[in-house]
């Protein structure tokens, strides 16, 4: 009798991913069906608006990309009115994109998906002195003494036995897919709690460009900050070496800390390579050193995989019409001309059209319309986005740092690049592109101060600010490498007003459902053929589905004064 | 006792209704301030672990939010310290912890604010829309108005 399970984290207001997974007799998934359970509408919300604004609605769409989104939007914006920003605009934006990236990839290893390796409560089991000892042998990271985990054990004891294990309190602890010892899982815990320190000191680059954060200032045609090497309240020489010692430690920290926790960890999971799913790969390619349209120069290359052929890179276009498209043959939309025919999202279409069960309800009727995610596609494939694919992308064009740094986390695991097409491998490939965004962080800091020094303070391009001097119709494409995949948002201007916003975000490609011809998305290949040890508790699901990094109706917030749970698991 | 440092976050989504309360509670008890530089407002809207370091760095905590106790009735409601029930969250889907596992963390950390209020109106209208619903929107400055007598006492000395 096949067993269903469903994962549905947030079951009232907040509509979030859900999953509902089919197994066979031994408990494998069968087949897998991913479902966003909120509408986003910030695409009604823009219409009629300003563009210049649309920046600061779309950075309320996500609760961790804002930037991402204020990004892009203004891009887009940009590209219409063929505005050309100052190259103190450029190595800003590449500059805080890299500080959002290297913090995003480092919270999400450690904050989020490193309890799905990493087995809490089998930490406080382990004998300090030997962590302090598999510590030293991996690292050169001076947190290590046995006195170190000697206290941090007892700290952790204290809070478990105090009845609030608070943030670890859903985990699976002792769940049979866990395999790490308690020396390494009292590593990895002392490490996520150092993280926190480390996240909080990047994201300052932010407050120093953006004037504040969270939500810092983004502003069509530049950058809002003014740069004046002698001025108390400008970019100065003070608030560039405090940028500099954040990137020096940053840099330390990943090398020291994530990198050799990354390969320990991965180390005893290598004979877990389930997840790889679709073998497709899109990147629309980020971190221009001239201007977007010249992709050529994107230190993050532009490019399409197709059935993990790593021999053939395809070109990428976006803009055309044929390429990028959104149907809603499984989604709760209508198109005028037909749900399965694909729209480019410059002539995209928002019309909500819920179908689904009445909640509360058990299942969704998968063969019919089942989620609020539109079904993105490149060319008719389905693809996956976000770091797996943009590392295979550039180790595929021969990108020398990912080249070097894949090969060194392959031989150390002592496992060919095949490894890579799996729920470890995205993993990996996060921690590979982490430490190579830390790296463009410096580079685009060396490039702020050369450019400094040479008397250019501009930030600001007003040429086109005024409306008077827009066309009185034009389209724009403004794209971004969000930490988690591809994000284009496609815009229609006209007498001065947004006409049509469109935004497709990376969740979105890998969380898709399937579409008119039944091509399944990225999740939903991803968990087929993964055993489930216990369906009471699908670690493994949840595994494989945070190696995507998901960020879905992007986001509610509501405090449950009850307590609720929120991931609830039912069983069939 | 004076507190050197206070932060006052508002929380919530203010594309959705009354989601957006906290972020327009604090807006609004912003702009009706004049208090020292010790005291700072924070748009917090539904960042995660962001939001640490403005729970870390006070030592009292002021958290404006929408509230979700369905059973009870509309109002302002205020929270202290212990009164806040230990709840968690593994959100799953979106990508940040949520603010109550960020309390757990600093928690663990020993970083906790000396004090700590939540003030929360349950939510009316929660559907796409930048204002707050017309109720929401009467009981506003009832909760900025109970939010600035614990700023006044936090800053003066007898407490």
């Amino acid at each position: 009798m096949a067993k269903k399970i469903v994962v549905d984290p947030i079951p009232r207001i907040e509509g979030h991913l859900r999953i509902e997974a089919k197994l066979n007799e031994s408990n494998v998934i069968e087949e897998a069906y991913s479902s966003g359970t909120m509408w986003r509408g910030i695409e009604v919300i823009l219409k009629g608006r300003d563009p210049r604004d649309a920046w600061a609605f779309t950075e309320r769409i996500c609760g961790v990309c804002t930037t991402v989104h204020a990004l892009a939007s203004v891009r887009c914006v940009e590209d219409a009115l063929g505005i050309d920003i100052p190259a103190n605009a450029r190595i800003i934006r590449n500059l805080m994109n890299a500080t959002q990236v290297t913090q995003d990839h480092l919270v999400h290893f450690y904050h989020l998906h490193a309890l799905d390796w990493v087995d809490v409560v089998s930490a406080l089991k382990a004998d300090p002195k030997q962590a302090s000892v598999i510590a030293q042998s991996i690292s050169a990271w001076p947190k290590s003494s046995p006195g170190y985990f000697k206290d941090l054990q007892q700290r952790l004891i204290g809070f478990v036995d105090s009845g609030q294990l608070g943030i670890f309190a859903n985990g699976y602890w002792g769940h049979p897919g866990y395999k790490l010892p308690p020396e390494v899982n009292l590593i990895a815990v002392a490490h996520y709690l150092e993280a926190l320190d480390f996240q909080k000191e990047i994201i300052k680059i932010h407050t120093i460009f953006g004037g504040k954060n969270p939500h810092p200032n983004y502003l069509v045609g530049g950058m809002a900050c003014a740069i004046d090497p002698n001025s108390d309240t400008a970019i100065n020489i003070e608030r560039l070496s405090m940028i500099k010692k954040i990137i020096d430690d940053t840099q330390t920290f990943i090398d020291q800390v994530y990198i050799p926790d990354l390969i320990a960890i991965a180390g005893y999971y290598k004979g877990w390579l389930h997840g790889g799913g679709l073998g497709n790969y899109l990147s629309y390619g980020d971190f221009p050193e001239t201007t977007l349209a010249d992709f050529k120069t994107l230190l993050w290359p532009r490019g399409a995989i197709l059935g993990k052929d790593l021999t053939t890179i395809h070109d990428v276009d976006p803009r055309d019409a044929a390429q990028v498209t959104e149907e809603v043959s499984h989604s709760w939309y209508t198109y005028k001309g037909g749900d399965g025919k694909g729209l480019h999202p410059w002539k995209g279409e928002t019309t909500p059209n819920y179908t689904g069960p009445k909640p509360p309800f058990q299942y969704l009727d998968t063969d019919k319309k089942y989620s609020w995610l539109k079904t993105p596609r490149w060319k008719n494939n389905p693809m996956e986005v976000g770091p797996l694919a943009r590392v295979l992308i550039a180790y595929a064009k021969g990108d020398p740092m990912i080249k070097d740094t894949v090969g060194l986390v392959l031989s150390k695991l002592e496992v060919g690049p095949e490894a890579l097409f799996s729920t470890l491998g995205r993993t990996a490939a996060r921690g590979i592109e982490c430490k190579q965004t830390a790296g463009f962080m410096r580079h685009y800091y060396d490039q702020l101060v050369a450019n400094i020094k040479t008397g250019d303070y501009r930030t600001f391009n007003s040429e086109r600010w005024d409306p008077d001097s827009w066309p009185k119709e034009c389209k724009g494409f403004g794209y971004t490498e969000a930490p988690r995949g591809s994000l284009g948002h496609w815009i229609h201007i006209e007498d001065e007003k947004i006409k049509e916003y469109q935004i497709v975000v990376p969740s979105t490609w890998n969380a898709s459902p399937r579409d008119v011809n039944g091509n399944i998305g990225a999740y939903e290949s991803a968990l087929k053929g993964t055993p489930v040890a216990n369906p009471d508790q699908p670690l493994e699901i949840l595994r494989t589905v945070h190696s995507f990094d998901p960020c879905l109706a992007c986001a509610s917030h509501l405090f449950d004064m009850n307590g609720n749970e929120i991931t609830s698991v039912k069983i069939v | 006792m004076k507190h050197s440092k206070i932060n006052i976050i508002g929380l919530g989504n203010t594309l959705h209704g009354d989601e957006g309360f906290g972020v327009a509670a604090v807006n609004a008890f912003r702009e009706s301030s004049s208090y020292p530089e010790s005291v700072s407002f924070i748009d917090g809207g539904t960042q995660g672990v962001y939001l640490l370091d403005f729970i870390e760095s006070c030592d009292a905590l002021m958290v404006f939010d929408a509230l979700i106790p369905l059973e009870y009735d509309r109002g302002v409601y205020v929270y202290r310290n212990e009164e806040l029930p230990a709840f968690i969250h593994r959100k799953m889907s979106s990508h940040q912890m949520g603010f109550s596992e960020l309390i757990g963390v600093a928690k663990l950390r020993g970083r906790m604010p000396k004090e700590l209020v939540l003030i929360g109106i349950p939510p009316r209208e929660l559907e796409l829309s930048l204002n707050l619903s017309a109720e929401v929107s009467g009981l506003l400055p009832e909760a900025v108005e109970k939010g600035r007598a614990i700023v006044d006492s936090w800053l003066s000395a007898e407490e």
